[in-house]
């Protein structure tokens, strides 16, 4: 069943673009004052992640699954624009899930795995040892996150990582000004909006 | 403090890994909301909002056939669709600030860099919810106002010709919203 449609927008036009106000009504009828004793939603919502978080260990191990076979098919098929593809968004859900799932540690090398992929110009230009020892380097990681030293054994190894992989985009990337601003310029906290 | 009634809104969440459309879903319910939809990529995912019409999508970026940003792309369409104002709110890994502009310049409403947290997906729906922006429509761009705070000392070019509408207050809803934080 589909919402009533919403009712036509006011439209100001202006001399080189209009401003319109949509009908937001919808919307704001679903705000409301907090009563007392209310139980917060972020801590429902919370306890709700909580009670499937026992899967997390298994669903983790099946992102590393895809991983490793996207690195595979890469070692049997060489670098093409599928198996890059496959290979990045394999990286790109691991870097974006595996803190979420409680393996955060995991991410660095992931996002190293992602740049990688994603900024080298010429794609057989890339040392297929470098892509092997990121998607290994992501797979101990998680193996060994029981360990009580994981963050600072993860740390020395993806920063080993991202080291020789930034050394190598900048050596490819060292005609396109726009690529290499694109590379050193710093990523986002987690959990940040514009 | 407010509350959203999330049983009263529809929600399309739009990712391709199923364990994150999971764990979307999981937050949503606890949020409180009971219609939440799912499609497992951007094709899907423009199907299924032509097909449910949500109040709010929350859509990843990278995903095969087309990707979130081309979605983005496509529901701002003015005039093609049934709701071309809907509030998308990215939920992404990509964490570069020029993947968080073009998001931006595409019509996402707002973004939210994976791992997501609860606290975080919560204060982006009280923001669409609480704090609905205008929309823009000049020659390159159909979106949400990308202004989102009147700077008294801003001192650039104006690149908006029109007198009035270049101020574009923002509702006093947010103030509420922010006391959510």
């Amino acid at each position: 069943m589909a919402s009533a449609r919403p009712a036509k927008p006011d439209v100001m036009t202006f001399g080189d673009h209009e401003v319109i106000t949509p009908d937001t009504s919808k919307l704001r009828k679903t705000l409301r004052a907090a009563q007392a004793g209310e139980p917060d939603p972020v801590a429902a919502a919370e306890e709700a992640l909580a009670q499937i978080s026992g899967d997390f260990n298994n669903w983790m191990q099946d992102e590393l699954g895809r991983l490793d076979a996207a690195r595979h098919r890469v070692r049997q098929a060489g670098l093409s624009k599928e198996t890059r593809q496959e290979l990045f968004l394999a990286a790109h859900d691991v870097k974006g899930d595996c803190g979420t799932l409680g393996y955060p540690e995991a991410a660095p090398a992931a996002d190293s795995l992602c740049r990688l992929l994603e900024h080298t110009p010429d794609l057989r230009r890339i040392p297929l040892p470098i892509v092997d020892q990121h998607v290994d380097a992501v797979r101990a990681i998680v193996r060994e996150h029981d360990r009580p030293d994981i963050g600072s054994i993860a740390a020395a190894l993806t920063s080993k990582l991202r080291s020789v992989t930034d050394e190598f985009l900048m050596q490819e990337n060292q005609d396109r000004p726009d690529v290499l601003k694109q590379i050193q310029s710093p990523s986002l906290a987690p959990g940040a909006s514009f | 403090m407010v509350r959203i009634d999330f049983n009263r809104l529809r929600f399309l969440v739009i990712d391709d890994n199923a364990h994150m459309r999971r764990i979307m879903r999981t937050l949503l319910h606890g949020f409180g909301a009971r219609d939440v939809y799912e499609a497992e990529d951007g094709a899907a995912g423009l199907d299924a909002f032509t097909h449910h019409v949500p109040d709010i999508v929350l859509t990843d970026w990278a995903m095969p056939i087309f990707d979130g940003l081309e979605l983005t792309q496509m529901i701002r369409q003015p005039n093609a669709n049934s709701n071309p104002f809907v509030p998308i709110i990215m939920v992404t890994g990509h964490t570069e600030k020029e993947r968080v502009t073009a998001a931006r310049d595409a019509g996402v409403t707002e973004f939210l860099a994976k791992p997501i947290s609860a606290k975080a997906l919560y204060q982006r729906i009280v923001n669409v919810v609480a704090n609905p922006r205008p929309f823009i429509k000049t020659k390159t761009y159909f979106g949400p106002c990308r202004r989102r705070s009147n700077s008294t000392t801003y001192s650039g070019p104006e690149r908006r010709k029109g007198g009035k509408a270049d101020v574009i207050r923002q509702p006093a809803l947010l103030d509420k919203a922010k006391m959510l934080g």
